[in-house]
């Protein structure tokens, strides 16, 4: 067999290999509702309930920021955020969630927000909050 | 639309936009006039006509006439953002009154206008060295350059046409592009007193520096597609790859300086904890410069050996393409909910498709045209050469790219299928697990390719020596290994010992290249520099640790049961009062204070290394992390101090602070003195001389009577009884401060005149005397505590972090070394030639 025709194998199975691993690895947009079920890592869509207190005393505890948000179902939940609070999280319009469910509570390894910019409607700022930034 | 509006000064406005216009009718002339020069030198070869020299000329014209407008909309705007003519939107969305000049110039790029115009900008500048340096090619390769100019003026010119605006000008004015009832004002001006600003994470030293040198490497990497394309177009397969050379490896080291300068800026300065996040933003900068790196090395498989013209074309066209392909992820706003910094949609989504569609339509409709007269030998490639094993480095390096462009891409496989996939979770794991093993694949294949020659290398040579090198690579890879302490992951072991084994095989060609043989020193160098990059990345990303973590309060109440799961890990934020310091590993850390420098709040943390034994001060420094807070940008923007050391580097940034140190405190002076509402209810006790007793911060004792007291302002009478208290106060830090309160009986009434010590926040009144008790009265107030300042911080370590700069800066000297080789090679060929 020519050479060349054993390195396309090679490359064909490295890169069937590559999109079977990406897939596995990718994740979903879920809800609170299947976030119970799945019990994995997964995104939550969501906006913030601006009526309940978001609640970072860092006095008590500086690595706990809990918040209300209702996910695309309405779903309500309470969201434990193993971190300092993210600033500018009243303002924001949207919020992506990584982490997973506990019990009733969603615990968020990550805080992504779409923030209205205050003048512009149509420009949109990204914060993004992390703290499994070591999560070994 | 009638109203006359005051102030605006609507000239800049209009020379600009007139230039706008001019640069995109420029280049697309010249454009034309560089196609009609190359296409009929294509056709007569026996010499340039007339026709074409006019042609030529035409083209050189637009190219100029283009280089003059770019300048005039690079002056013009900056003379409209540095004057604060905040009618024209972009001055209003991107500066303000208060920046200072250095960032006046990064407002200028700030938005994507901006981008565009730097873009541009050095396309027009290396456009001219190519119009004077690159004779023959000169009509082919400039019609490639002036078609991406064309491109990139229409993202300027900000006009509607059948109903859909194209492209967006920086000069539209503020009440066009804003609804705002204020424009019906014809004063409106007056009413705007300052620009939004420059966004606080931006506001750093690297947005000056850093995205010119990005966009310079995005614009260099224009050159090695114009030549790849005009070699296909007017058949000079062979002679386009020494002409690109240089260009090619330009374009490699800006673009690598680029993306490091941009890591370095994410590492010091913005709090995103790491050097590299494999942010989509980042992966679309680093695609198209591996698959550059892979075509430079195939160009040169291919000059020695003829084999692999078909990959290195390839690879060099696709490359701008993959340029282009990151513009249009950051600009369109796909990525809006997987990266955090991408420019938002200004809606030219369509265009930016369009212009990469056009560079890929051109890269694969030049390949199948021409498919059947590409040169190719029939010959196989031999194992035991150089040429064989630099082809599979590059296609490793390619599938590589593939996986980074497979999984950035996965919000536009949604917008494409309707799909709702989601990347990974955690994009740092995904990513390391693959990229990792293309590395070592990567590193192993720079080392051992040393030991080959071109074409066929002897495998009794190749073999010993080889070993030998792999040999003492192993034993000093441990040496590493234990040192860094990687040991914990099999990967991270075989990633330090291919980069160990990259950086001895070329530290011996660079051995060789000292008895004179210099021809390959410049790779040498960058090989060792970019196996110390990989090297540096691995130990520092592998093995920082979070040293504020909050253990006290977490340990053996949350984190029962299950190791490692994240949220029952101790948190990483920790808590610091002011003047109480807390242990935090090594180090004993005290916050002591803050001081303002408009408008960054610099919060002073001071680190103590205390010998156990002799409880003697080992080290001390104090890091001034600081934050500014902005409510228009979202708070508080913390950014980070690092204190260096040879081996590792400790990274500390403000997360959270007390609101009081936010606030201006000048006004909390005067009020203090206006009454008792600042006192804590107050203690009455009888006393007599001689009694101690205590309060909140130490003791007070009754010294005496002073019965010669005086007031001022208030005449006495003789029957008046003034009598004067003397306390003395002695504060828990041994401080004694006196004081003498005073009772007054005038006319049958009784008043008092209550006596303050300020520093410990006390106030007494004498208020009665019992004669019948042998009692005096006294009422003590106390202010509460002072709430205590605070903040929230985190501290990472970085180990052995500075391989990683220092790997990048040796990468970028080997680069230059070899640019001036290939330049060099390029003007002996060019005589040989003529």
């Amino acid at each position: 067999m020519k050479k060349s025709s054993i390195i396309l194998i090679v490359i064909i199975a490295v890169a069937i290999a590559m999109i079977l691993v990406i897939y596995t690895d990718s994740s979903t947009y879920s809800t609170f509702t299947e976030a119970k079920e799945k019990k994995t890592e997964l995104y939550v869509v969501g906006v913030l309930n601006k009526e309940k207190d978001l609640i970072y005393d860092p006095v008590k505890d500086a690595n706990l920021f809990s918040f209300y948000m209702y996910d695309n179902d309405s779903t309500e939940c309470r969201v434990v955020f193993n971190g300092s609070k993210p600033q500018d999280i009243e303002r924001s319009e949207q919020i992506v969630l990584t982490g997973k469910m506990e019990g009733n509570v969603f615990h968020a390894s990550k805080i992504l927000m779409k923030c209205p910019s205050k003048y512009n409607q149509d420009e949109v700022e990204v914060i993004e909050a992390t703290t499994a930034y070591l999560a070994k | 639309m009638d109203v006359n509006y005051v102030g605006e000064n609507l000239l800049p406005g209009k020379i600009g936009q007139f230039f706008v216009i001019l640069s995109f009718g420029a280049s697309l002339l010249s454009l034309i006039s560089y196609f009609f020069a190359a296409h009929n030198a294509a056709k007569n070869q026996a010499g340039e006509s007339t026709a074409d020299k006019s042609w030529k000329t035409l083209g050189r014209i637009g190219f100029w006439l283009n280089a003059l407008s770019i300048l005039v909309i690079g002056s013009t705007l900056f003379y409209i953002i540095y004057n604060h003519l905040f009618e024209y939107h972009y001055a209003w969305a991107h500066s303000s009154r208060s920046l200072p000049t250095h960032y006046i110039i990064s407002s200028f790029w700030e938005g994507q206008e901006g981008s565009f115009w730097l873009w541009m900008f050095w396309q027009v500048v290396l456009g001219s060295i190519l119009v004077f340096k690159s004779r023959s090619w000169e009509a082919p390769v400039m019609t490639f350059v002036m078609l991406c100019q064309t491109f990139l003026a229409c993202m300027l010119i900000g006009v509607e046409v059948f109903g859909s605006r194209i492209g967006s000008s920086p000069f539209i004015l503020l009440r066009d592009a804003v609804q705002a009832p204020i424009f019906s004002n014809p004063n409106y001006l007056s009413m705007i007193a300052d620009g939004r600003g420059l966004n606080a994470l931006l506001q750093n030293y690297w947005m000056v520096i850093h995205p010119p040198t990005l966009f310079l490497g995005f614009a260099s990497m224009i050159v090695p597609f114009a030549y790849a394309a005009a070699g296909l177009w007017q058949r000079r397969y062979k002679d386009w790859i020494n002409a690109s050379m240089p260009w090619a490896l330009f374009a490699v080291m800006i673009l690598g300086t680029g993306i490091i300068m941009g890591s370095f800026w994410a590492y010091e300065a913005l709090n995103f904890g790491g050097f590299w996040a494999w942010d989509p933003v980042e992966n679309v900068s680093i695609i198209p410069w591996l698959t550059l790196i892979a075509a430079v090395h195939v160009m040169l498989a291919y000059k020695h050996s003829g084999h692999a013209y078909f990959t290195a074309t390839l690879l060099a066209l696709v490359s701008f393409v993959l340029v282009i392909y990151a513009s249009y992820l950051t600009r369109s706003g796909i990525l809006g909910e997987t990266s955090v910094h991408s420019f938002t949609s200004l809606g030219m989504s369509g265009q930016l498709i369009f212009f990469n569609f056009t560079f890929l339509v051109i890269t694969i409709g030049l390949l199948v045209w021409r498919r059947k007269e590409l040169p190719s030998t029939q010959k196989e490639e031999d194992i035991y050469s150089r040429e064989f094993w630099l082809f599979i480095g590059a296609l490793v390096l390619t599938v590589a790219c593939v996986q980074m462009i497979a999984t950035t891409s996965i919000p536009v496989f949604n917008t494409l299928f309707g799909t709702k996939v989601a990347p990974p979770v955690d994009p740092i794991i995904h990513y390391n697990k693959w990229q990792g093993a293309f590395a070592v694949v990567v590193l192993l294949l720079t080392a051992s390719t040393q030991f080959l020659k071109y074409k066929r290398s002897d495998p009794k040579k190749f073999w010993p020596a080889l070993i030998a090198s792999f040999i003492v690579s192993l034993i000093l890879a441990a040496v590493v290994v234990y040192l860094t302490k990687v040991y914990t992951n099999v990967m991270y072991v075989l990633i330090t010992f291919t980069s160990i084994f990259c950086i001895l095989a070329n530290i011996r060609v660079l051995g060789d290249a000292l008895k004179g043989k210099w021809r390959l020193a410049g790779s040498a160098v960058s090989h060792i520099g970019f196996a110390l990059l990989v090297l540096g990345a691995l130990v520092a990303a592998a093995t920082n640790e979070v040293i504020s973590v909050n253990e006290s309060r977490y340990i053996g109440v949350q984190n029962f049961g299950k190791d490692g799961d994240k949220f029952t890990d101790p948190g990483e934020n920790l808590f610091l009062t002011e003047g109480e310091p807390v242990q935090m590993g090594d180090y004993k850390i005290t916050y002591v204070g803050d001081s303002v420098a408009a408008p960054n709040v610099y919060y002073h943390i001071k680190y103590e290394k205390i010998d156990e034994e002799s409880g003697k001060v080992l080290e001390s420094f104090i890091l001034s992390p600081f934050a500014q807070n902005n409510p228009d940008m979202g708070g508080l923007i913390g950014t980070p101090a690092t204190k260096h050391y040879v081996t590792h580097d400790i990274y500390t940034l403000i997360t959270a602070a007390s609101a009081d140190s936010q606030l201006p405190t000048s006004n909390m002076q005067d009020s203090e003195k206006t009454g008792f509402e600042d006192y804590d209810e107050p203690a009455t006790y009888q006393v007599s001389i001689g009694d101690t007793l205590r309060y909140r911060n130490g003791v007070f004792i009754i010294d005496g009577i002073n019965k010669d007291a005086k007031l001022q302002n208030i005449p006495l009478d003789p029957k008046d009884i003034l009598v004067g208290l003397k306390i003395k106060v002695i504060s828990g830090d041994q401080k004694e401060y006196h004081v003498e309160p005073v009772f007054l009986l005038k006319e049958g009434n009784a008043y008092d005149f209550n006596k303050d010590v300020e520093e410990q926040g006390l106030r007494f009144r004498f208020t009665n005397i019992r004669p019948d008790q042998d009692k005096l009265e006294i009422m003590v107030y106390q202010k509460p505590l002072p709430e205590k300042k605070w903040i929230v911080f985190k501290a990472i370590k970085f180990p052995y972090i500075n391989f990683f700069w220092c790997g990048t800066i040796i990468m970028t000297i080997g680069f230059i070394m070899a640019i001036y080789k290939r330049v060099k090679d390029r003007k002996s060929e060019d005589k040989i030639e003529s």
